[in-house]
Formats: C-alpha cells, structure tokens, sequence
C-alpha cells in the first residue's frame, strides 16, 4: 500500500480536475458564511492596506501598448489598401508595411526590457497558456512581427507576390496586436482594468485603428498623397467616432461597479478626459467635421486631427494604466470590485 | 555531525541516524503521497499571534529579510505577504477601538483577531492560469509552486494574483510565494509553519480530511457560543468563488472577511480573457469592413 510511497518515486496522473470536497453544509455558520458573501461591503479595512498587489509594469508598458497596436492596425490598412485601393492608395500599401515592421521591431525589446529577467525572455515561448493574455499576446506578437517584417521585406525586394500573401496572416494577427493589450490589463484582478474587460478592448481597437490611420495620413500628407491622405483621414473619423461611443460608456459601467473614484478626481482622471478624450477624440472629431463641412481642401485640419489622435491614443494608454495601479493600492476599490451584488448589478 | 555542543553528547538517544521516514506521520497525522491534495486549515480561533510561523517559513526557506522597522499600527510590523514573507501574521484589535471602555469580553481571545496569512493554493489558481512560461506549475501534490530556474520575471502573477500573495522578487528578479513547502512535502516532512505552530492553528493534511475537522470544529466554536465562526475558501463559502472553486489554504474566520484583508467574493482573473478579446476583434472587424469600404471608393 503507502508504505514505500517515497514522494519522488511515483509520478502521479496529471493534477487537473480532482474531485472537490462535498460543500460545506453547517446550518448557521453556512448562513454567516453566505450573508458575507451576498452583502454590500461595510468599509471594513485592514489598517486601509492594499489587498491586492500593483502590476510591476513599468512605464515600458503603456507606451508599447500604444506602438503595439499601431503598429498591428497599420499592417491591417495595408492590406485593405493593397486589396481593395486603387492607385492612391499604393503608398499606403508600403507605408503601412514598414510602419508595422518598425512597429513590432521596436515593440519587442521594449516588452523584453520590462522582463524582471530579461535573459530569459524565450521563456515566454516555452509554452502556450490558452488563459493567459501574457502568452497569448507573447505569440501574437511573435507571429505578427515575423509576418510583419516578412512583408515589409519582400514589398521592400519588389517581390510582390509574396508581399501580397504574408500581408494576410500578418493582417490578421494585426487585430490581435490591436485589441490583445485590453485582455492582459482585464484578465487581472487590479479593479479598474477588470471592472471592463469589453469597454477596455473596444477602446484600445477603436483607437489602435485611429491612431494607425492618422500616422499613416500624416505619412501620406507629407508627400503630397491629398487624396490618399483623405481617405485615411474618413478611417480615422470613422474609428474616432467609436472610440468616442466606448469612452462616454466608460463612466457609467465605471459607477455601476463602484470604481467611479479613479476616473473623477485624480490627475490620471484630467489626462484621461482632457488628453485622451479631449485632443484625442473630440478635437480631431471637430476637426474633420469643420474640414468636411468647409469642402475645401484644408491639409491644416488634418494634420491637426492626426496629431490630436496620436498624442490622445498615447495619454489613453497612460491615463488607464496608471489608474488601474492606483486602484491595485486601493483596498477600497477593490473590496467593491469584489462584492458580488456590485458585481453582478454592474454585469 | 558538525559542531555539536558536548552536553548533547550525553544523550546519545536523542542522535537520529537518518530522517524519520514519513515523519509527517507522526507531526501531522498523514501521509504525504503525490496524487493527493494537501493544504493547511488555519483556525484563527487558536492564533495567538507568536508568529512562530513566520519565523519557520523565513528559516526553512532561507528567505531575505523584509520590511525591517515598525509599521505603527499594531503588532503586525510584518505587514503583508511578499516575496520574502510567505506567513504573514495578521493583528486586528478590536478592544477600546472607540474610544469607550469596556465592560464585557466576548468569549475567547478577547477579541484580538490573529490570522496566520499565507497563499490560498487556490484550486483554479490565476497566478497559474496567468503565468506565460510555465514556470508556476501545479505539483504533485496538488500545490502551485514557482518554478525559479524558468521564471523570467514578466510579473504578470503579480496582478492575477485576487489576495495579493505572489510577488516579483527586487532582489532576483523572479516571482517568489508560498511552495507548500514543496521540498518538505516531497521528503515527508510536514511544512515548516504548521510544525512550528504551538497552538496547531495552523494544520497540515489533506484538503477533503482537513474540510472535515475544519466544520467539525466550526460546530464546536458554535456550541460553546462563538456564532460568528464561519469558514473562509472551503468550498461553498466566501473566498471560494468567482470560479476559484475551493481554497486548498483555508480559514476559519470571526468576523467579515475585510476586517483580515481578505476579498468576500474574489474572482478568477481569466475568466476575462475572452470576453475582452472577443469584443475587441470583433471591433475590429466592424472598423476593418467599414475601412475596406473607404479604401475601395473611387472616384
């Protein structure tokens, strides 16, 4: 029986799934125990220390979410350009190439540089972990940055064919760059990122697009390509326009969950409503209203609009990321993240 | 045998050749063998906060020294778990805490709320679940340990973690937490901390037993006319939710769950994986559609 079981000799069946232990049935104490879970939280504290532990992201971080998803939409208006544009859009094509190229290029040794460990950053590729956005994301960018430069090389050759092919995947796993950086933040238990797992996503495509198109279009502008740059400004207005939805839904799930403290008073609370959402969002919003209203050629407003997208898309990603920290440190925020009625009322 | 103090020598019967095999056994009451869940049942009823705990895990596991100096606050100047403290010993004082004097004292340990803290070992663990290299892994033992010839330091552990217990390490880089005391386990020896507890507080066994006892005492505290006892992260009760499933480090606990630190209904940080992304590409495709449209206009 047990008597030889040395723990080294025997290698069990894989720990997956055992058999939980019958639930716990005492009469009052299983009402005590329930009653804590179902009520609201009281302001019960330890000394007001944090609960949670801060992620140990640096700056790092934020600035390659921004670049990560530019870099992944411009790869995405590439191949919309090369398959369905006409001759306008040409330089569009290989512009957004290189952009997600250089994107990726520069995106990866900044991930790798906010390692604890860096040395051993092919770690990350060991393994895959279906329910981690960290591995996830890690061949993702992998994937995207092989394709990436694939393209921008073989359009950079002239080898066209193979351009034409490798812009697919790349364009594909493009949206993954976009929209995969909203899943780490949510996939977490800091309150303020895991309070909107979709709001988040939806902010960061929406703005990944946005930002990809107005860099593309200052590009454009700057070599004389008007109609070309017009085009991808109407893009941009289009995904400005939903990151303006997403961001005025923000508050309210926000209030529903009880982390309104975050995005009302503090300084990460002004950038997010004046950077992020104001020369972000509104200003380039204005900007091509009046340019479209004025039907003549204004290459000022464009300009002005492309420039407002990409320093707002860069604020977002700093405002979000350092007011989820700030949530982490807050035993508040996240005894009420965790209260299930609040939970399950804000949905 | 090194440095032996000559006295000693007067007890030779006191001299082991060898570990005692299964030792556990013997400490415990069970028989450590891979394939079955281990966990502690920690019954903060019996703390006395002597912090024995903390000092066998710090000695055990040759861990740094933290947080050196006061907190001010109470007696708990340790403060909270780290990467160099994975037995935390919480100090809540509730006596005369407004200011009035009292009169009457409720029925044991005069209200001073003691809790030994340590990593829940949760049965769906999100430090796992998160971990990019595999470097947190489930043993055989049914424990999570970090592996540190594999972690790289991403830290994504840090933030999936719903009680905040793992912790990248300043001083290696690497994610360090409770192991369970993996290579106690692995030997038969019970871990550090529930062999050093003087008031078996902390308890060592197997998750389904340990459940058992910790009900029965429950029961116990409830006859005698504590009928605040409640237990915390085994299955069913607060702790054990939002798809955690069950604790296999669980408490008996006095009072709300916050009052200790601990989250009344924490949640699994990757059930919001997808849900996120799915919405994300699927914004993504409706701006890539409205896009393609853009780009094919002629004029």
């Amino acid at each position: 029986m047990s008597e030889t079981a040395t723990a080294t000799a025997i290698m069990p069946e894989p720990v997956g799934r055992r058999p939980p232990p019958a639930p716990y049935e005492g009469s009052a104490a299983e009402r005590i125990a329930k009653r804590y879970v179902e009520r609201h939280w009281q302001g019960e504290t330890y000394y007001g220390r944090n609960v949670v532990k801060p992620s140990p992201f640096s700056w790092v971080v934020w600035v390659y979410i921004f670049v990560g998803g530019l870099s992944g939409s411009a790869a995405i208006l590439a191949a919309l350009a090369d398959l369905f544009g006409d001759e306008e859009s040409k330089s569009i094509v290989s512009r957004g190439r290189h952009l997600a190229a250089i994107g990726s290029a520069i995106g990866a040794p900044l991930l790798i540089a906010d390692l604890h460990t860096p040395q051993r950053f092919f770690n990350m590729l060991r393994i895959y972990r279906a329910t981690s956005p960290m591995s996830i994301g890690s061949w993702i960018l992998t994937g995207f940055g092989a394709g990436a430069v694939a393209t921008a090389g073989a359009d950079l050759l002239g080898w066209r064919a193979i351009a034409r092919v490798m812009q697919v995947p790349t364009a594909l796993l493009g949206a993954g760059m976009s929209v995969y950086t909203a899943a780490l933040l949510s996939a977490t238990n800091t309150p303020f990122w895991a309070a909107m797992p979709r709001l988040l996503a939806a902010r960061f495509g929406s703005s990944a697009m946005a930002s990809a198109a107005a860099a593309l279009s200052l590009a454009e502008r700057i070599d004389g390509n008007d109609a070309g740059a017009r085009k991808l400004d109407r893009i941009a207005a289009v995904a400005t326009a939903a990151e303006l939805a997403v961001t005025m839904a923000t508050p309210g799930r926000l209030r529903a969950v009880g982390l309104e403290r975050p995005v009302r008073q503090d300084k990460w609370a002004m950038i997010d409503r004046f950077g992020a959402a104001g020369l972000g969002v509104v200003v380039p919003l204005g900007c091509y209203a009046v340019a479209r209203l004025g039907r003549k050629q204004n290459r000022t407003l464009g300009v002005a609009a492309a420039l407002g997208i990409l320093a707002g898309g860069l604020l977002m990603r700093m405002s979000l990321m350092y007011a989820g920290q700030d949530s982490a440190n807050s035993a508040q925020d996240y005894f009420r993240f965790t209260e299930r009625p609040r939970r399950e009322r804000g949905g | 045998m090194t440095a032996v103090h000559p006295r000693a020598r007067d007890y030779p019967q006191s001299e082991l050749p060898h570990l005692i095999p299964r030792e556990s056994e013997l400490t415990a009451g069970v028989i450590i063998e891979p394939g079955k869940s281990y966990g502690f049942f920690t019954d903060t009823t019996r703390c006395i906060g002597c912090k024995a705990c903390e000092v066998a895990c710090k000695e055990w596991n040759a861990l740094p020294a933290d947080n050196l100096g006061l907190t001010g606050m109470s007696f708990d100047n340790t403060g909270a778990l780290s990467a160099n403290t994975w037995r935390h010993v919480t100090f809540v004082e509730k006596i005369g805490a407004d200011g009035e004097r009292v009169t009457d004292m409720p029925p044991y340990q005069s209200n001073w709320l003691m809790m030994s803290d340590v990593c829940k070992h949760c049965h769906n663990a999100p430090c796992l679940e998160a971990c990019p290299t595999g470097a947190l892994f489930r043993t055989e033992f049914d424990t999570v340990v970090v592996q540190q010839d594999i972690c790289n330091g991403c830290g994504y552990c840090q933030p999936a973690c719903p009680f905040g217990v793992v912790e990248v390490s300043a001083i290696d880089g690497k994610a360090h937490k409770c192991t369970l005391c993996y290579d106690r386990l692995k030997g038969g020896l019970e871990p550090a901390c529930a062999k050093a507890c003087p008031t078996d507080s902390i308890q060592f066994g197997e998750v389904g037993e340990l459940v058992e006892r910790a009900k029965d005492r429950v029961a116990e505290l409830h006859d005698r006319g504590a009928s605040d006892a409640y237990l915390y992260g085994a299955p069913g009760t607060p702790g054990a939710t939002g798809g955690l499933d069950h604790l296999h480090a669980f408490f008996l606990l006095t009072d709300a769950p916050e009052v200790y630190n601990l989250p009344a209904a924490p949640t699994r940080a990757s059930r919001r994986t997808y849900p996120s992304l799915g919405t994300g590409l699927a914004v993504m495709a409706a701006l890539a559609t409205a896009a393609a449209f853009i780009m094919g206009e002629r004029r």
